[in-house]
C-alpha cells in the first residue's frame, strides 16, 4: 500500500493543478462542463467513465493540447490562458503518455529520449544521454536503446513513453489511458512503472480503467459521464460505497468482464 | 485589350478544337487504361509484359517527343506507301487531330494503366466473391460490381489524369494542330502583342481546368454517396 | 524505307552533346523549384489569410495550365512589357536558357509544394502532440518531428514529379534551346528520319528516368529504416 497524500492532512499545501468551472465545446457540443477539480503536489487521481465522457478532453486541457472555452485552470501557478506566452514551458513541466504511445518512429530509443531535454532544456549532450540511460534503466530496457520504435513490442514502446516524458523531469504526470492499447500481458509491465513512479511521489493523473490500479495507487477515483464530474472519492468509498447510479451502473459493467 | 478585337472568334474556334480533342483522347484514355491494367492484372506473361513496356516507355519519355515521333513517323511511313502507288506524291500524314490525341491518349493511358490496377486490386475481394455466390456470371461480376466499386477508388487520380489531358492538348499546337494556342501565333503575327495573346489562351486553359475540377467533385460526390452520413 | 543503324551510330554522340543542357535545365529547376516549394508551403500553412490566399491562387494558376503555355509567356510575351524590358531581371529573361529556368523552377515548385502540404498533413497527429507535451516550441516540432517524418512520405510523389520535371525540359527546345530533344529535332530537320533518332533520343530519356527512380528508391530505403524490424 502507498501513503496517500490525504492523509498526511496537509491542507495548507498549495494545489499544483486548479480547475475552476472549466467548459469544453466541440462546435455546438459540450464535451466538459463545470468541471472543477484541484490536485495537490504528490496527489494521484484516477479518472475513469464511459467512453466519449471527456477523461481524454479533460487531461488534454491541463497541457493545453485542447484549449478551454470558459473557467479557468492553473497549473503550477500558471494559468493557461490564450495569452499565455510560455505554454511550451508549462508543457515542459507536464508528462504526457498516450494511449497510443507516439514515439517519434524516424528517431531510435536513444534518440526519442534526449529530443526534448536537447532543445527545451539546452542540455548538453552527454547530460542528455545519461538521463536517458538512466530512465531507460528504470523502465527495465537499457539494452533497446538503438533501436527504432517500430521494433519494440507494445508494452516496451509504452515505457519507452514513460521514460520519454520522465527525461523532462516533470512535475507532473499526465497519462491517457496508457494500457488500453496494450495485450494483456503486457498491461501489468506498464502498471508497475506507474506504481513504482507513484511510491516516489510524483503527482500524477491517469485516465485508466485498471480498478486494482486505482485501488492501489489512487487518492482519488474521478468518475465522469457526459462532460461531468459526477462522483469524486478515495477509492475505498468509490468502490465499495458508490453513491451515483450512474457510477453504479458503470461499475456493475466495467467488473463484471 | 483593343489587339483582341477581331481574335475572339478565332479563340473561341480554338477553343472548341481543344474540347474536342479532349473527349476523343478521354475515351481513348479510358480505353488503354483498362487495357493496360487488364493485361497487367492478367495471369499471361506475355500480356503482361507488353503492358509493363507500355507504362514504362510511355511515362518515361517526353510527351513532346512521343507526339512528334508519332506525327513525323506516320507522315513518313504513309509517304513511302503512298509513293509506291504515286511517285509524284511528295508528303501524306495523320492529321494532326488524331495523330496528336492518339499520342496524348497514349502517354496519359499508361498512367491511367497505374491508377486503374490499383483500384481493381482495391476492390473488396468479398464483394466479387458475394456476386460469384449469387451466381453472376465473370462478365456481369466484372460490369456491376468490380467496376462500380474500382471507378469510387480511381477517380480522384484520374481526375489528375483529365487535367494532364487537357494540358498536354497545347504541345499539338506544335504540329499544327488549329488550336488556341496556334491561334495566339497567328495573332501575334499580326498584331506584336505576344504577351496579351498567350495570357489569353492560359485564361482558356485555366478555364477548362477550373471545369474539370469542378466536374471531378461533382462525380465523386455522387460515387461517394452512399457513404454519406444518413441526416 | 528501312531503319538505318548506321544513322543511329552516328547521331547518338550528337543527341549526347546536348545531355549537358538537359542536366542543367534538370538541375537548376529541381533544386530553386525545391526551394520556392518549400517557401510556398511555409505560407501555405502559416495560417494567415494573407499568405495563404496568394500561395493559393499561385498553385491554381502554375498547375490548370499547360507547361508549354508557361514557357510562351515568358520567353515571347514578357518581352512585350516595357517594366520587364527594363527590370533587373531583363538579363536573365532576355535568354531562352533563363527564361526556360524560370518557367520550369516556377512550374514545379507549384507541384512539389502540394506534395510537400500532402506529406505534412500525412503525418499522424499523436505525433506532434507529443512533440508538444514535450514542451518543444512549433518550430522545433517542426523540423524535428513533422518535416522528418513527412520527408518520408512524400519521397515517392517528389520522386515522379522529378520525372515529370526532366521530360519538361524538353519543351525547352521549343525556345531554340539545344537540349537533347533540340539537337534530335534538328537532326530530324536535316536527315528526316524521325524513327532513328526519335527512338534513340527516347532511350537516352528511358535510361535517365530508369537512373532517377533507382536514386530514389535507393534514398527511400535509407530513410525507411526505422519501418524495417529485426524479425
Ligand atoms: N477534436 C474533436 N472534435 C470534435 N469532437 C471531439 C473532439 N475530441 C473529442 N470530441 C468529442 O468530445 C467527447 C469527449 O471525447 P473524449 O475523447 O474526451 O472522450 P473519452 O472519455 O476520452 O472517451 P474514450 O474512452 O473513448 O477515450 C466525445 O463525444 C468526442 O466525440
Ligand atoms: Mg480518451
Amino acid at each position: 500500500m502507498i501513503p496517500k497524500v490525504l492523509d498526511m492532512s496537509d491542507s495548507d499545501q498549495t494545489n499544483i493543478i486548479q480547475l475552476e468551472h472549466v467548459d469544453k465545446f466541440f462546435g455546438a457540443f459540450q464535451a466538459l462542463k463545470n468541471i472543477s477539480l484541484s490536485v495537490k503536489k504528490g496527489e494521484r487521481i484516477v479518472v475513469c467513465g464511459p467512453s466519449g465522457s471527456g477523461k481524454s478532453t479533460l487531461i488534454r486541457c491541463i497541457n493545453r493540447l485542447e484549449e478551454h472555452d470558459n473557467g479557468k485552470i492553473v497549473v503550477n501557478g500558471h494559468e493557461l490562458t490564450s495569452a499565455v506566452k510560455d505554454i511550451d514551458a508549462v508543457r515542459s513541466e507536464v508528462g504526457m503518455v498516450f494511449q497510443s504511445f507516439n514515439l517519434f518512429p524516424h528517431l531510435t530509443i536513444i534518440k526519442n529520449l534526449m529530443l526534448a531535454p536537447r532543445l527545451v532544456r539546452k542540455a548538453s549532450k552527454s547530460e542528455a544521454y545519461d538521463t536517458a540511460m538512466r530512465y531507460l534503466e528504470r523502465v527495465k530496457i537499457p539494452e533497446q536503446a538503438d533501436k527504432y520504435p517500430s521494433q519494440l513490442s507494445g508494452g516496451q514502446q509504452q515505457r519507452v513513453a514513460i521514460a520519454r516524458a520522465l527525461c523532462m523531469n516533470p512535475l507532473i504526470m499526465l497519462f491517457d489511458e496508457p494500457t488500453s492499447a496494450l495485450d494483456p500481458e503486457m498491461i501489468s509491465e506498464v502498471l508497475d512503472v506507474m506504481i513504482d513512479l507513484a511510491r516516489e511521489g510524483m503527482t500524477m493523473i491517469v485516465v485508466s480503467h485498471e480498478m486494482g490500479f486505482a485501488r492501489k495507487v489512487a487518492d482519488l477515483v474521478v468518475f465522469m459521464d457526459q462532460g461531468e464530474i459526477v462522483e469524486s472519492n478515495p477509492p475505498e468509498e468509490f468502490f465499495d460505497n458508490p453513491r451515483n447510479e450512474r457510477t453504479k451502473l458503470f461499475l456493475s459493467q466495467i467488473l463484471s468482464h | 485589350m483593343e489587339a483582341l478585337t477581331g481574335w475572339w472568334d478565332d479563340f473561341f474556334w480554338g477553343s472548341l478544337v481543344v474540347v474536342e480533342i479532349f473527349f476523343v483522347a478521354l475515351i481513348l484514355t479510358v480505353l488503354f487504361g483498362l487495357i493496360g491494367s487488364a493485361a497487367k492484372l492478367s495471369k499471361s506473361r506475355v500480356a503482361h509484359s507488353i503492358a509493363s513496356a507500355y507504362t514504362i516507355v510511355f511515362r518515361g519519355t517526353p510527351e513532346i517527343l512521343v507526339l512528334l515521333l508519332f506525327y513525323f513517323g506516320s507522315a513518313i511511313t504513309l509517304t513511302a506507301i503512298a509513293q509506291v502507288f504515286d511517285p509524284e506524291i511528295k508528303f501524306v500524314d495523320i492529321p494532326p487531330f488524331w495523330a496528336g490525341s492518339l499520342a496524348i491518349a497514349l502517354i496519359v493511358g499508361s498512367y491511367a494503366t497505374e491508377t486503374f490496377r490499383g483500384a481493381f486490386l482495391g476492390v473488396d475481394p468479398g464483394q466479387v466473391e458475394a456476386a460469384r455466390a449469387l451466381g453472376l456470371s465473370n462478365l456481369k461480376t466484372f460490369i456491376y460490381v468490380r467496376i462500380p466499386a474500382m471507378w469510387r477508388l480511381a477517380l480522384p487520380p484520374f481526375g489528375n489524369h483529365m487535367l494532364s489531358l487537357i494540358k498536354d492538348t497545347a504541345l499539338i499546337a506544335i504540329i499544327g494542330l488549329e488550336e488556341t494556342l496556334f491561334v495566339a501565333k497567328q495573332a501575334i503575327g499580326t498584331t506584336g502583342k505576344p504577351f496579351t495573346m498567350y495570357i489569353v489562351v492560359g485564361a482558356i486553359y485555366l478555364g477548362f481546368s477550373t471545369v474539370i475540377t469542378l466536374s471531378v467533385m461533382v462525380l465523386e460526390r455522387y460515387a461517394n454517396r452512399h457513404l454519406e452520413v444518413a441526416r | 524505307m528501312s531503319f538505318d543503324f548506321a544513322l543511329i551510330v552516328d547521331s547518338i554522340p550528337k543527341i549526347l552533346t546536348g545531355i549537358g543542357l538537359t542536366f542543367q535545365l534538370l538541375f537548376l529547376s529541381a533544386v530553386l523549384g525545391l526551394a520556392l516549394a518549400i517557401i510556398l508551403l511555409l505560407m501555405r500553412i502559416s495560417g494567415r489569410w494573407y499568405l495563404v490566399a496568394p500561395t493559393m491562387v499561385y498553385i491554381y494558376i502554375f498547375r490548370g495550365t499547360p507547361i508549354l503555355v508557361q514557357i510562351f509567356i515568358i520567353y515571347y510575351g514578357l518581352p512585350q512589357l516595357e517594366f520587364v524590358r527594363d527590370s533587373i531581371f531583363w538579363p536573365i529573361l532576355r535568354e531562352a536558357f533563363g527564361c526556360a529556368i524560370v518557367a520550369l523552377t516556377l512550374n514545379t515548385g507549384a507541384y512539389v509544394s502540394e506534395i510537400l502540404r500532402g506529406g505534412v498533413l500525412g503525418v499522424d497527429r499523436g505525433l506532434k502532440e507529443a512533440g508538444a507535451a514535450l514542451g518543444l516550441s512549433a518550430r522545433h516540432r517542426f523540423i524535428y518531428v513533422t518535416a522528418p517524418i513527412a520527408i518520408r512520405l512524400c519521397l515517392p510523389a517528389y520522386s515522379n514529379d522529378v520525372i515529370s520535371l526532366m521530360k519538361s525540359t524538353a519543351l525547352a527546345s521549343t525556345i531554340t534551346l539545344l537540349d537533347m530533344m533540340g539537337i534530335a529535332r534538328t537532326i530530324v530537320a536535316e536527315t528526316y528520319a524521325p524513327y532513328e533518332i526519335f527512338i534513340s533520343v527516347m532511350v537516352v530519356y528511358l535510361i535517365l528516368t530508369w537512373i532517377i527512380q533507382r536514386g530514389f528508391g535507393w534514398m527511400e530505403k535509407r530513410m525507411s529504416r526505422h519501418v524495417r524490424s529485426e524479425a
